[in-house]
Formats: structure tokens, sequence, C-alpha cells
């Protein structure tokens, strides 16, 4: 590239939220009195001045084109004097000073496909991962299921109707770039058959000693194969992690056939009621079935509908498990336990029953 | 465009049903960009053979920038054309992901000129994504950019995009401005976000209050968590009021405490606040009712992860109370000593979280100054093998 | 100041030329072997950012990822070699 005779700006960081704030927003900031639940998905935030602030919250796909996003642009527009926010689980928001609004807001929404809902104790949006669409080291789909799963739970969406607050979060492997493993419910892509190594290119692409040291469990080790530098795993070792992958292209360990998705339950991040918790290992493994993930939306289904049906009031998913006992939770949603259930990887232990106190 | 018709026969199904389709999205932005006829081929591809079709990173970036541009290749470029460069920009977030409009249009319009017309809205650490353009188009869409107000985020082994929840904007429970911190931390270390100058990455992410609604206590390096020191705020009338409309103040608030510091006589509710653990049960069942003391500030906790290398990691508490208006001053002053040390001896795909786990906590307090105190534990240790040091 | 900010990012580039193949060099690599080289009185870590500034404003070396990143010469636009 040629030496730029002009200074590009560089280092300028984020723009200033402040000039995207409502004006009541930005009148009342700070000075929040409390808020209310009109219904699902709208929100009233009462200022200590009176004031109020309308919320309407929608579902989105995560995956917008620039369309969409102006149609999102004409709503806030046509109905909150453009002001608008997304979500942290990608819902997107209208903050609107005026409550007459709200019903043609949410008629024009649901017009246009998007659900209005996901506050209080409904199931929020999945947050995920690019999946196929756009990650290299993915074990399975992200959009897709996730699209597949809330086609099926849409209901829990627009209604409040569960125990608590349900989180569900998807990750196409095991980098997890999404909080899932502190999800009620985490739907995780995972491989099930160590690297195959590309010798022909390895010394050519990758850093022997770092892909060495980037084994968790020291599986790879240097060897010479075909009169060539290159590295070895002891397959006994390998828990399928992909870390070799992330640092040496030479070790891909995608497989059609063996690479899949496990889910997880009982995790939580807020502070409410109990500390914060990871999720655990409900089942193991179900096959990539693409376009519509019949195991997974199957599987994440029963295990709502069972934990709706017996939580108690405010009780999170791995609250109740808790109250009731892992055992329990097999027996009630007929999930199958196995030996991969019990913790083979550092500090096993600490999840072993160490008492007898057992239900029977 | 070269196929009008690439036939998507699997990916139709995903057309279906109530749920917004991310599938109709790609296809309304075949009208902005021919890319996306390829990427609905490739993903159809995906979608038959049950295996990804995109390449291992690779090096893209706009000049003297060492992340916010994450570099993607079709491994089946002849059969893709339009996707054999597909990279993602990270364009970093105003704080608490509001917008107006008139700013949505202004992205829209830069990103349909040099990219796909997709985007996400957002990624999973918050930034603005752009999904899919040439290498070509990096430079002129980062000036269009930069023209506009907006910079890149972070990728690769450095301070990425902190995130923060929507705090003083629209939320009464807010213990400090999370938005501004945020925004401040953001510009303050500008550098360490561009040019990675870190063993591996690392993460601030700002709730307001205990319920923690940007999980960061599961996601970041630096987790600042709200919190108060002194008396739940508390009105008498509207507990009642909540009562009479149904809630059962026993079961539900007092039986669910976690320290069941709290009483109810069926009048009134009388609360044992030195015992209280600020996990705001009460307040989110009766926000009218009750609310965070006064005296507001944050918890600040070192340390979580995903599990890649070593082990998922929760953060754990580093300094238990900061009131709200030292919090700026005492995270520069922390944060970079926590570098410091972890740029000594921090190895490569370290996070600092792993780092504490390998070197121990105490030895870490020590390098970084700070006093041990029992809020850093759940328990003192179980096992006799103290490392004992001479101590004359 | 012993060198000058300009010498420090020419030492820095020859380091990340030689182990250009051999090893990957990290922003906190070249820190360290400059003030290993020069005493911690002589330069700190601030002149050897700036240095590594000079060198990524120039284009003599660019950032590179493979799982964390990297300073290295620039190089063909591409994906991983294959």
């Amino acid at each position: 590239m040629a030496a730029e005779p002009v200074k590009r700006i560089t280092d300028i960081g984020p723009p200033n939220f402040e000039k995207f704030l409502h004006p009541v927003i930005k009148k009342n900031y700070g000075l929040w009195k409390y808020h209310d639940n009109l219904a699902p998905g709208v929100l009233c935030h009462v200022a200590e001045s009176g004031d109020k602030i309308f919320t309407v919250r929608a579902a989105s796909p995560r995956l917008l084109s620039t369309t969409t996003i102006r149609q999102f642009a004409d709503l806030a527009e046509k109905y909150c004097g453009g002001y608008l926010r997304f979500t942290s689980r990608n819902n997107v928001e209208f903050l609107l000073d005026n409550q007459a609004n709200i019903e043609p807001l949410k008629k024009e929404l649901l017009a246009l496909g998007f659900p209005v809902g996901g506050t209080n104790n409904a199931i929020s949006n999945i947050v995920h991962t690019q999946g196929w669409v756009h990650c290299h080291s993915s074990a399975t789909d992200a959009s897709g299921i996730v699209k597949s799963v809330m086609d099926a739970l849409c209901d829990r969406f627009t209604h409040e109707d569960l125990p608590a607050k349900l989180r569900i979060a998807l990750a196409c492997c095991l980098n997890m770039c999404g909080a899932v493993h502190c999800s009620d419910i985490a739907i995780l892509g995972v491989h099930r058959k160590p690297p195959k190594i590309k010798h022909d290119i390895l010394p050519k692409v990758c850093e022997v000693p770092t892909l060495i040291a980037s084994c968790p469990t020291g599986a790879i080790r240097p060897a010479t194969v075909d009169g060539k530098q290159s590295v070895e795993v002891v397959e006994e070792q390998c828990m399928f992690c992909a870390n070799c992958y992330t640092v040496c292209p030479a070790m891909p360990l995608n497989d059609p056939e063996n690479d899949g998705i496990s889910i997880w339950v009982g995790g939580k991040v807020s502070n409410a009621r109990s500390a914060p918790k990871f999720s655990k290992l409900a089942i193991p493994f179900i096959p990539n079935e693409p376009p519509r993930w019949p195991g997974v939306v199957d599987a994440v289904v029963n295990i709502v509908e069972v934990y709706a049906k017996n939580a108690k009031k405010f009780e999170r998913m791995g609250e109740w498990i808790e109250r009731i006992g892992w055992p329990k939770f097999f027996e009630l949603t007929g999930i199958p336990f196995t030996k991969y259930h019990i913790d083979d990887f550092r500090l096993a232990g600490t999840t072993y029953a160490r008492s007898t106190h057992i239900r029977f | 465009m070269a196929d009008e018709k690439v036939q998507t026969k699997l990916l139709d199904e995903l057309e279906k049903g109530p749920w917004p389709s991310f599938v109709k999205e790609i296809k309304k932005a075949r009208k902005v960009s021919p890319v996306c006829d390829d990427l609905l081929g490739q993903l159809e591809l995906s979608y038959e053979e049950k295996v990804g079709h995109w390449k291992h990173g690779g090096i893209v970036g706009v000049m003297g920038y060492g992340g916010g541009v994450i570099g993607r290749y079709s491994d089946l470029p002849e059969k893709f054309p339009n996707v054999a460069h597909f990279h993602t920009m990270r364009i970093n977030q105003p704080s608490g992901w509001f917008y107006t409009s008139n700013a949505l249009r202004t992205l829209c319009d830069i990103w349909d000129r040099h990219g796909s017309g997709l985007t996400n809205m957002h990624g999973s650490t918050g930034d603005i994504v752009f999904l899919g353009t040439k290498t070509d188009e990096l430079e002129p869409c980062f000036k269009e950019l930069t023209e506009a107000g907006f910079d890149l985020g972070g990728s690769g082994s450095c301070m990425r995009t902190p995130s923060a929840c929507v705090g003083k904007a629209r939320c009464e429970w807010a213990c400090y401005d999370t938005m501004k911190m945020c925004n401040d931390i953001t510009h303050q270390y500008q550098d360490e976000l561009h040019r990675p100058p870190f063993p591996y990455k690392f993460k601030f992410k700002f709730s307001g209050c205990p319920n923690d609604c940007v999980a960061s206590i599961a996601r970041a390096d630096l987790s600042v968590i709200g919190t108060w020191k002194d008396d739940i705020q508390q009105n008498d009338a509207e507990v009642a009021a909540y009562a009479a409309k149904g809630l059962d103040v026993q079961d539900d608030v007092c039986g669910r405490c976690p320290t069941k510091c709290m009483k109810w006589d069926g009048k009134k509710l009388t609360i044992n606040n030195r015992e209280c653990v600020r996990c705001m049960h009460c307040i989110n069942a009766m926000p009218k009712a009750l609310a965070p003391g006064k005296e507001r500030g944050a918890t600040l906790l070192i340390g979580a992860k995903a599990p890649i290398v070593q082990g998922a990691l929760l953060s754990s508490v580093l300094v238990p109370f900061v009131p709200a208006d030292e919090l700026m001053d005492t995270i520069k002053e922390l944060i970079s000593r926590v570098w410091d040390f972890w740029d000594e001896y921090g190895k490569n795909r370290e996070r600092v979280g792993e780092l504490i786990q390998r070197v121990g906590m105490g030895n870490f307090l020590d390098a970084i100054g700070l006093d041990p105190v029992p809020e850093m534990i759940t328990a003192p240790r179980d096992n006799p093998y103290i490392y004992f040091k001479d101590e004359a | 100041m012993a060198v000058t900010t300009e010498q420090l990012a020419e030492e820095m580039y020859q380091m990340v030329k030689e182990t250009m193949g051999k090893k990957n060099l990290k922003a906190g690599d070249l820190t360290k072997a400059m003030i290993a080289k020069y005493g911690e009185g002589e330069i700190n870590k601030d002149d050897c950012k700036h240095a590594i500034r000079i060198l990524m404003d120039s284009g003599r070396c660019v950032y590179s990822y493979f799982g964390g990143s990297f300073i290295t010469l620039p190089h063909k636009e591409g994906s991983a070699p294959e």
C-alpha cells in the first residue's frame, strides 16, 4: 500500500452514548425510581420526577440485514423519536415516551415477523455464535439451531409463565464465544475425534513448540513423519477441545458424522438467591441434524417443559435441580445417565457425592 | 447476479416458523450484494455435508491496528468466488447499545457501500459486527467509519471491547454509572485495544447490580459489579401493596432469601441488613417496595473465562467494595499492576484467571500490592500444604 | 535514554526479521528483550510501546493472529498457508 498523505483518523473509540439517549432518559439519567412490567415485552420505568419511559422489546435473529435495521429505524422514527437500543441478548428495544404508541408499534413489529416478549419470566433470546455462517472452528451450526429451537419455544418468549427467568445460550465449539457455561440451558457443539494431522503442511504453517504447549493434557508430542518435523497425538489423552487447531491450521478436527451437540443445564450468572454457577452436563451427544435439528429441539423443549411443570416460583433451573437432586432430574426428564456425566478432568472430585445425603 | 436461483432447499426450511429467520435476512441482503448468493450457496452445502467451509483466520486488518478485523476465507473459492474473502469487521458499540435511527442508517449506508449488507447486532463481546467483506474494502470502510465517529473494536491478545449494562440510563438498580465507566475505560485504553500488547485477551464488563445483566462474572477478566453498603431502601406501604396483590411475602421473598435475614409478620417486613448478602432477590421480587441502599459502589472481581485452555472460571472477589466516586481511579491503578504482572509472567494464551490459578492467589495479591481479606474466599484452605515464607 | 525510540524500533525490526519462521514474537517478547538489553533504568515499557507503534504505522511490521497476536513482517495476503 502506498504511503497515505492524508492523516488517517485512528484511536477515536466509540461515539459517546449520550448523544444517542432519548430526551426522557437523558433528563432522568440516574434518577429512576422503579419499573413495572405492563405486558410480556413491555416495560415502564418511572423516574423520581414522575416521568415515564416505555420499552417494547422484540426478538431478532441477531444476524440482521441492513434492510431490516432500516426497518427498525423507520419504526423508531414513527413511534419513538428515533430512539432505540439492543439488549445483551440481541433483542431490539424501542424506547417510547407516549404510551399510546405501544400497541401500534407492537402490531407493526408482529406484522414484520418480530415477536414481542423476552421480559421477566419468559425465555429471552438465545445468545449464540457464528456457526457455519462464518466460523472456521465450529462443530455445528448456530443460527439454524437457534431458529429451530426458538420456533418451538416462541410461546415461551411471548408469555411470562415460567417459574423464573430461563436463559438459553449456544456455542458452536468449546471456544464458547458466548456465556454458555453459565446458562440455564447451554447448547454446545462438540468434536469427538482427535485432530487429523496434515503432516505435509504442518512445519510450514505452525510453530511446533507453541502447538505442543497448546494442549491442556499434554497429548501432543514432537514426531518425525516422512523425514519431516511434525507432531503426533496421544489419542487416549485427547478430549477434543480443539485448542491445537486454534493455534495451528494443520490440526483440523471437523468430522461430519462425529461432530455434534451436547446439552448443559443449571447455570446462572445472576447473584439472585444462589451464587452464580456453571452449567452441568445433561446430554453428552446429539448428532448434527440439519436443517431443523429435531434431536436438539426435542431435548431442549423437554427440559424446559419438565422444569416449567416442576419448579417452584422464583426457582431458576439450577436451583430447582439442587432442590430435587440430580437423580430426580434425570428421572423426570428421562435423560439417560452415563459415565460421561462424571467429571474426570482436573479437580474432578469436587463434583463427586461425598456424603450420604441421598433422596430415595 | 451470476446465479440468482441458487438452490437452498435445506435452508428454505429455516424460513418457516414464528421466530425471525436468519435465512430471510441473508436473502434480503441479496439486493445489497451478490456475495449473499455465494454465502447461501456455501451454507447450503454445509447443511448438506454437515461441516463448515471456512478456512482458518489468516491475517488481515487495517493499517496500524492489530485487531478489529477477523480474516475469513472460503475453502471452496472456485465454487463460491464472492465469498473467497469474507472478513468480519468489529465496530465498537456505543455504551449500553443505544442508538438513534440516524446513527443506524449511517452504519447501514457505510456497510452497503463496502460489504455484504449483513451484520450481527451484536457480537458476543458486544461489538457491532459487519459480516463479510473483501480485503480491499477494509481501509475505505474504516475511513468512512472513523469519519462518522465510529472506531474498530478489539480482537486478538488485546483489551477486548468493554461492554456495560443499561445502568443509570434506564435502571433504578444501577449502583454506579456503568455506561460512563465503560465509555471512559474504552477511551482510556485505546492503544491496548487496537495494538495487542498482552499474552492473551482481556475483557472488562460493567454490570450495575448483582443481577449482572452483561454476564460479567462469567466472562470478564475484570468484572465490575455494582453493589451497596448500607441498608436496603424500604417502603412499607408498597410491601403491603405487593402482599395485598397476592405476592406471598413469607414464602417467595423471605423464604428465598439466601441468608434468611428477613422476617414478615403479615404486616411489616423486617430486614437484618448486616446479614444481607445483597443478592437482589427481594428487590427483584418487589421493585416498587425495595431498592438498593444509598451508599453505592461496586465489587471488583477478577479472572472469569470460558473453558479454553485450562477450564472455565468464574471471577472471584478482588476488592469487596469501592465507592462509586473512587471507582475509575481504583480500576486504573489496579489494572496497571495486574497488566504489569501478567505481561511479566503470563504465558502465551494464558488468561489472567489461569495465571492466578498457576501462581496462587496469595502470590498474585503480593505482586499487585493488595492485602488478603476474608471476603475473597468462601472458606479458608482445607489442606495443610502451606508454602511458608522466611519472614525475618 | 541511551537509545532513541527509532533505534529501538530498528532493533525490534531486526529481531522480528531474524526469528521469522522460527519463533513468533509477541509485543511483550520484544519489550522484554529490549529492556533486558538496555536496562530498566535506561528504557521503559512506554518507550517500547512507541517503538512498536513506529513499526506498525510505517507498515514495516504487521500484527498476525494464530490463537494469539504476534508481530511479524508483512506477508502476502491470504488465508492460512496450505
